[in-house]
């Protein structure tokens, strides 16, 4: 984290802490023994909390650098408990759970600010349901479900089959445990539990202490074993989600919230749809707009072929509600402003394309560097200078200075570097000729 | 006189600009508050307007 900043264009002076891993950069290997055999589970941020990682972990498989590093916010061994499993397990010798922050002083010549942006927070708009109904999601959750490489290995499954699978694993632990005990019982008295039960309801054995535990320990493993079959029954009605809706400005062009439109969430909603027809064919995707705005090269013959070649339903109308059946399906309410009807359609799963937000703490980084946020809390630029701050020698590029998809930041972001080495070059420049002149004086 | 940058975040963008300041051979220290980079890109499967593997 950058601490602080002081100094200006071509003399900048920067406090950086360098947070501690708990494992030695230079010797881990990233083969991941630990995190297999690290006993805390930990509901994983990059999955959006759909999937589960470790109390040592990597961001990501794929992520660089690839060192694995020990989150003390869960791990045992910062939390007072006895552990230091990985420690065992580390061939390689990199745990290190005294490792310290490290406070690095940097000397640079310009900045570029990259913080990107936040996902919308669909809570903020209660009439959607997002965090009350279990199978209304927000596209980033999406992007995971419908992954490959996400939990659910891109088959789209509604959270509720989610939930009710796990649910499912843990009342079958705990049922084999209870089986366990009656079987204790059954050894001991010589009896199976089925006649057990027969004589005492009968009043054929006397009551004692132990005789009462038998009884209520069947009736209770009836009466799970009853809601286990039950739950297994819901559970197998349904595979996966295949009836979607794509839920459009959630939370942008939107008076109480941003006013601005997000930019590039009607183009991901269609790739999102083609994406999951794609691997379900007999998915019929539904997305709600006010307009679709798909402004790019070749993204207007995306969304044309999107609705010809893989038939997705573009509906016009802005959603007003989203409530629920008893099976837990969506039920979108909208008015088709082309018939002027109002309308509802019952789905697996309703997807919330979210606004595009300044992160949390762009306050903080705009107080450390000195430059202007502007009216939407993103950092401030002029139309002309498109990639400059308020502060020479700091530039800006991709969603942080506002929201645009991925070619766009790319385009600003060698701007922007540009930008910065042209600094670097002019100063080296000045630098030379007031050098050159105090060796030669006139 | 400084002649390195700094970048503070690691997305698609800080990287951009990382890699094309390198290939100008100059310093760049990248700052990125996660564990690993590559931003909100790396939780995406595909990319539009080619449906690309984003990582
Ligand atoms: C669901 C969804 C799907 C999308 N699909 C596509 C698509 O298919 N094609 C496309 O072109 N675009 C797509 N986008 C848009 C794309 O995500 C953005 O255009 C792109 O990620 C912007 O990159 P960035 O580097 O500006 O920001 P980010 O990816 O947000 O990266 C910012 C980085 O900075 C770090 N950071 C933040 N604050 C600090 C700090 N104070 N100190 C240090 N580090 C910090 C963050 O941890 C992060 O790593 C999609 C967006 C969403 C929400
Ligand atoms: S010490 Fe912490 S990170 Fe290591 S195995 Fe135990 S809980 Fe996991
Ligand atoms: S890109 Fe589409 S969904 Fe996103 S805010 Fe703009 S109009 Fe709404």
């Amino acid at each position: 984290m950058v601490e602080k900043v002081t100094g200006s264009k071509g003399d900048f002076t920067v406090i950086v802490r360098k947070k501690a891993r708990y494992v030695n950069e230079d010797l881990c290997t990233g083969c991941g023994a630990c995190a297999e055999k690290c006993p805390t589970t930990v509901p994983d941020d990059y999955e959006m909390g759909l999937g589960n990682r470790k109390a040592i972990y990597r961001h990501y498989a794929q992520g660089i650098p690839s060192v694995f590093c020990i989150d003390p916010d869960y791990c045992r061994t910062f939390q007072g408990k006895k552990c230091g499993v990985c420690q065992k397990i580390c061939q390689a010798k990199a745990i290190d759970y005294k490792q310290e922050d490290k406070v690095l002083e940097l000397k640079v010549g310009a900045i570029i600010l990259a913080t990107g942006y936040d996902l919308f927070d669909a809570t903020r708009i209660s009439e959607y349901g997002y965090g009350r109904l279990a199978n209304v999601v927000n596209s980033m959750e999406f992007e995971r479900l419908s992954s490959a490489s996400g939990p659910t290995e891109g088959h789209v499954k509604r959270p509720s089959d989610l939930r009710d699978h796990n649910l499912i694993k843990t009342k079958e632990k705990s049922l084999k445990k209870s089986t366990r005990t009656l079987a204790k019982y059954e050894k001991k008295h010589k009896m199976s539990t089925a006649d057990f039960y027969k004589q005492f309801t009968a009043g054929n054995i006397s009551d004692g202490d132990e005789f009462e535990k038998w009884v209520k320990q069947y009736e209770n493993v009836r009466e799970a074993t009853r809601k286990l079959e039950e739950l297994k029954a819901r559970a197998e009605k349904f595979d996966i989600a295949t009836r979607l809706a794509f839920i459009q400005c959630v939370g942008s062009r939107d008076f109480r919230f941003n006013k601005y439109c997000s930019s590039y969430c009607c183009m991901h909603s269609i790739k999102e749809a083609m994406m999951a027809k794609d691997h379900d064919a007999r998915t019929e995707a539904y997305i709600f707009n006010m307009d679709l705005r798909t402004v790019g090269k070749g993204f207007e013959e995306y969304k044309v072929r999107g609705a010809e070649k893989l038939g997705l339903h573009y509906v016009r109308g802005r959603v007003a509600e989203i409530t629920q059946d008893e099976n837990e399906n969506p039920i979108i309410w909208y008015e088709e402003t082309t018939s002027q009807e109002v309308k509802s359609l019952t789905v697996d799963l309703a997807v919330l394309a979210v606004a595009c937000e300044a992160p949390r703490g762009i306050e903080k980084v705009a107080e450390l560097v000195g430059v202007a946020l502007d009216h939407n809390r993103f950092f401030k630029t002029a139309p002309l200078n498109p990639l400059d701050t308020t502060v020479p020698g700091i530039f800006v590029c991709g969603c942080a200075q506002g929201p645009v998809d991925i070619p766009e930041s790319v385009a600003q972001a060698s701007s922007a570097a540009s930008r910065a080495a042209e600094v670097i070059w002019q100063s080296t420049i000045e630098y030379g000729e007031s050098h050159w002149k105090k060796k030669n004086p006139e | 006189m400084n002649k390195d940058i700094l970048i503070i975040g690691g997305g698609i963008a800080g990287m951009q600009a990382s890699l094309d300041l390198g290939d100008m051979g100059l310093q760049v220290h990248l700052v990125e508050k996660l564990t690993c980079i590559g931003g909100k890109m790396a939780q995406l499967d595909k990319t539009f307007p080619t449906n690309d593997c984003a990582i």
